[in-house]
């Protein structure tokens, strides 16, 4: 197979978590009965004009913003003219014109390298209905017609489905942290199309387009895209051509299958919504509506990086949004945030996932987490103490001391004792000792064991450990 | 004993005073409808509901001046549990699930809804002649048209059946038919009534306005009417007002325009006499009349098809039988399905126009076209605020001909919108507008002048209007001198 240089573009829809719909007072829902959320706009019964949803135009000034879009102050809506059995009024209400964001540019890092992938606009719309087909027959569920979308289309400037797929990831994380969408892609409130084309050299002309839509997941469309480039080099290989067609990734094959040719000419007759006046964005609306933009996971990242949280915990924090808030709470103490990073993600994490549970949901308040990160630092408990009390510690409001006392937890402190039970194990264990000399690290984990097995865990390791360590001198 | 011609001030002494009940006044309508049956000016009444209604309001308290009244609404304004068919056969059996906004306005006045009125389909024409349900005819000449498309509205105001009628005017459609027949018809500032429960048309230009026999009457009926509704986002966010605040009051220095347009040959020699007398009557009580050119007007009508048409080619497309309305039985396929039941379920002028509105929008033509026209309307709103810098009223007649036969050609589609093209201009700019009865040609049919004013200042025109309706006494009974 010849080289070939791919071009890609990604287009995503994401539902935006508003109450209600973009352009009725219908409940913006998933999940329920159906055709439960809808009243006579929603079902475009004649008579019914729409109303704009404030919070649909805050979420996209917020999306803009996060996307390093410019804002269009003065925008419109527009009609989106075909007949489809999905769309109630058989227009869609879109941004064809005059998108509200535009000129944008998202972050990403591939390989060690970072990249811009670049967007070319941003705008809203409605979704549109359900359909479920059912052998010769259709049926419609409006739940979901109006609900409010935004729609991101990136330029055609990726060129691999690696790239792709950092981007989504990376789009995901982005909007799911500022809460404009939950991000859903197996609830439909995110999907993603792409368009592949090929070409041998930069200079040439970019090569046929083949858009692959509604892809089930981030990595699938990695996979879609690296089938679809692999297909289109082996047509060009063997010096055949293909005509603009949209496909779609297939599960089982791990493939991409040919839905159907682009029709040329495809004619939506836009013109501006005559029901909606244009929206006028303020300054004061914009910089209202960027004040709910919370900290970007990047951000966090680094700021974890730099409190002493390894690479991977601050990664597996920003997974986790509930956490990553909780930590950022604690940002101001000052506390060991390696342990409490390691405590959040090891047996709080476990303990939360047995019980499906979040942070919040527990009785362990900022105040108490830091009394328990503390008592680790100072040995006053060991990493098997922490996992005895734990369900104590995030069931009941008690003080970490007092769970301590009632739980009889003494770790020996003590140095003369330790010293003496100290001296004896060096005494029993002469072999090690001299391995530990000869230069064996391995043998003081031995002999802490043995340490650790004669107290029943109840040595304070950091003063056993020095006690030790002079001992052997 | 009759009362509906009394006026509307009696009637409500009469009301609460309990000499009469709303009852009385719901029968003597029904009679009246019977009586004039062959006018064909309703395609559903809403009898069993109105007695029912009237009924209910013997118990409560007259509490305003249109309480117990039997109105008439245009079939396209939305009634829940009432047909609504815009006259169209593909909303034959369309029975709303909600009230449009100027429905729950005059159900809070405790107004009566009589029926539902006869018009052109979804509002598509000037003679009331695309009608599934066959056209209403003119009160004054049964052989003639009563215009539209608020036809059916019209017809019964004219006929005396009941004293208020809601019609609605896209490009003429209150005026044209008022002027036909010989009533009082506004069309508001767009924006001024709410469009929630109006079946679109043409969204950026569709109204809907009172249509009666007297000015006073008129005004009154917009009072209940108007308001900021929240579920119409082009509806205006305007001060509480009475429209017939300056009713009564000297007009002594007021600026007229008339364009000279309005004048031209294009009118009718008898109309233009009596508009020419009216105008001495209005100069004689110290109005002032230059005779202008506006510029645009004449392409109104131009710009007008392009925006109306490309408008309702999107608006109609929700009629596909899947939702509501009448559906093809056992399509093929889901083509099929559109398309029998829109070629079965629309009328040959609605299928024309959405065919030309379609191609307007279709690809480049959409910039060539609609919003080349959108441009031009707004110059020409412009240039009629210029002129209302200068001056207070445009008038000049409503229509170029009185009311023609139902027996003419209907094969020249341009004709239908000729009709129109002085009223039109009203439309495109916005602006409030409203006929009345001035004179009658030597055929005795109605003759009708437009009073054109700024946006919002509606109560300025009933004020120019009551004046000249009290200085012409016409005897507006289609029956001659019989009360």
């Amino acid at each position: 197979m010849s080289e070939y240089i791919p071009t890609i573009g990604v287009e995503v829809h994401l539902e935006l978590k508003t109450n209600t719909k973009i352009f009725s007072d219908s409940i913006n829902g998933y999940g329920e009965m159906a055709n439960s959320l809808t009243n006579v706009i929603d079902l475009g019964y004649p008579g019914t004009l729409p109303t704009l949803n404030e919070e649909v135009i805050n979420l996209a000034i917020r999306a803009a913003t996060v996307l390093n879009c410019k804002i269009r102050k003065t925008m419109h809506f527009d009609r989106k003219n075909y007949f489809y059995p999905d769309i109630p009024k058989n227009y869609q209400i879109t941004q064809a014109r005059t998108p509200i964001g535009y000129d944008g540019y998202v972050e990403i890092e591939v390989g060690g390298e970072k990249k811009k992938v670049f967007i070319e606009e941003m705008h809203i719309e409605e979704d549109t209905c359900k359909s479920a087909h059912r052998g010769t027959k259709t049926l419609l569920d409006f739940n979901r017609a109006g609900v409010p979308l935004i729609e991101i289309v990136t330029k055609p400037c990726m060129k691999s489905g690696e790239e792709a797929k950092a981007y989504l990831e990376k789009l995901k994380e982005i909007m799911y942290y500022c809460d404009i969408s939950d991000c859903k892609i197996e609830e439909g409130s995110m999907r993603a199309d792409t368009n592949v084309s090929i070409r041998k050299n930069e200079s040439d002309p970019f090569g046929t387009k083949a858009e692959i839509k509604n892809i089930g997941s981030i990595s699938n469309v990695g996979k879609a895209i690296e089938k679809e480039i692999e297909r289109q080099a082996k047509l060009y290989d063997n010096n055949e051509t293909f005509k603009p067609q949209t496909r779609r990734f297939d599960d089982k094959l791990q493939d991409t299958v040919l839905m159907r040719i682009k029709e040329t000419g495809n004619d939506y007759r836009y013109f501006p919504e005559p029901d909606i006046p244009y929206v006028i964005l303020t300054d004061e609306i914009i910089e209202e509506a960027r004040k709910k933009i919370p900290m970007l996971p990047d951000e966090r990242k680094k700021i974890y990086v730099e409190k002493g949280v390894s690479e991977l915990n601050a990664k597996k924090l920003i997974q986790n949004r509930s956490l990553s808030d909780y930590f950022n709470t604690l940002l101001e103490e000052s506390i060991n945030f390696k342990i409490a990073s390691n405590m959040l993600l090891g047996d709080i994490s476990a303990y939360l996932n047995k019980y499906e549970k979040t942070i919040s949901e527990t009785t362990l308040t900022q105040e108490r987490f830091i009394e328990l990160v503390k008592s680790y630092e100072d040995n006053i408990i060991t990493s098997k103490n922490l996992k005895d009390i734990l369900e104590i510690v995030l069931e009941s409001d008690k003080s970490i001391k007092e769970i301590i006392k009632e739980q009889g937890i003494e770790n020996i402190s003590d140095d003369k004792e330790i010293r003496q039970l100290i001296k004896r194990i060096i005494e029993e264990n002469k072999e090690s000792v001299e391995d530990y000399k000869a230069g064996h690290d391995r043998a003081i984990k031995y002999l802490m064991g043995q340490v650790m097995k004669e107290t029943k865990g109840k040595a304070n390791p950091r003063i056993a450990n020095e006690i030790l360590v002079s001992e052997l001198k | 004993m009759k009362y509906l011609n009394k006026s509307i001030k009696e009637i409500n002494e009469l009301l609460k005073q309990q000499r009469i009940k709303p009852i009385d006044l719901v029968n003597e309508a029904f009679e009246n409808i019977e009586n004039n049956n062959d006018l064909n000016a309703y395609i559903t009444l809403n009898k069993e509901e109105a007695i029912k209604k009237a009924k209910e309001l013997e118990n409560q308290e007259v509490d305003n001046i249109l309480f117990g009244l039997p109105i008439a609404i245009k079939d396209n304004i939305v009634t829940s549990g009432l047909r609504t068919t815009c006259a169209s056969h593909i909303l034959e059996n369309f029975i709303p699930i909600y009230d449009a906004f100027v429905i729950k306005k005059i159900k809070e006045k405790n107004m009566i809804i009589i029926g539902k009125t006869n018009m052109d389909e979804f509002a598509m024409g000037s003679s009331s002649r695309t009608s599934y349900f066959g056209p209403p005819r003119n009160p004054w000449n049964k052989e003639k048209i009563s215009g539209g498309s608020s036809g059916g509205s019209a017809t019964t105001i004219s006929a005396g059946d009941v004293l208020f009628a809601l019609g609605s005017d896209t490009g003429g459609s209150i005026r044209q038919p008022a002027s036909y027949t010989g009533i009082v018809g506004m069309k508001p500032t767009y924006g001024r009534v709410s469009r929630f429960g109006l079946v679109a048309f043409a969204s950026s230009l569709d109204q809907i306005g009172p249509m009666t026999k007297k000015v006073e009457d008129n005004a009154i009926l917009l009072n209940a009417i108007v308001g900021k509704d929240e579920k119409d986002l082009t509806s205006a966010r305007v001060e509480e007002e009475d429209f017939t605040r300056l009713i009564g009051k000297e007009i002594n220095g007021v600026k007229i325009a008339v364009p000279n347009y309005f004048m031209s040959d294009i009118v009718n020699n008898e109309i233009k006499e009596s508009i020419k007398a009216t105008i001495k009557i209005l100069e004689k009580n110290g109005a002032i009349v230059d005779y202008i050119d506006i510029k645009y007007i004449e392409n109104a009508v131009t710009l007008y098809q392009i925006i109306a048409m490309g408008e309702a080619s999107s608006n109609l497309a929700r009629y596909d039988g899947i939702r509501y309305g009448t559906s093809e039985e056992n399509p093929k396929d889901i083509e099929d399905l559109y398309l029998s039941t829109r070629a079965k379920g629309f009328g040959e002028e609605v299928k024309r126009r959405i065919m030309v509105g379609s191609y307007l929008l279709s690809g480049e033509n959409a910039k060539i076209y609609y919003n080349k026209a959108l441009s031009i309307r707004d110059d020409m709103r412009k240039e009629f605020k210029k002129i209302f810098k200068k001056y207070d009223f445009i008038i000049g007649p409503t229509t170029t001909t009185t009311a023609y036969n139902l027996s003419d050609p209907m094969d020249d589609p341009r004709k239908s919108f000729m009709d129109d093209v002085l009223v039109i201009p009203v439309n495109m700019a916005g602006l409030p507008g409203l006929s009345m009865p001035v004179g009658f040609d030597s055929e005795s049919m109605p003759i009708g002048m437009q009073i054109i004013a700024n946006s919002f200042e509606e109560a300025k025109i009933y004020q120019l209007a009551s004046l000249i309706e009290k200085e012409l006494k016409l005897n507006l009974n289609p029956n001659g001198g019989e009360e």
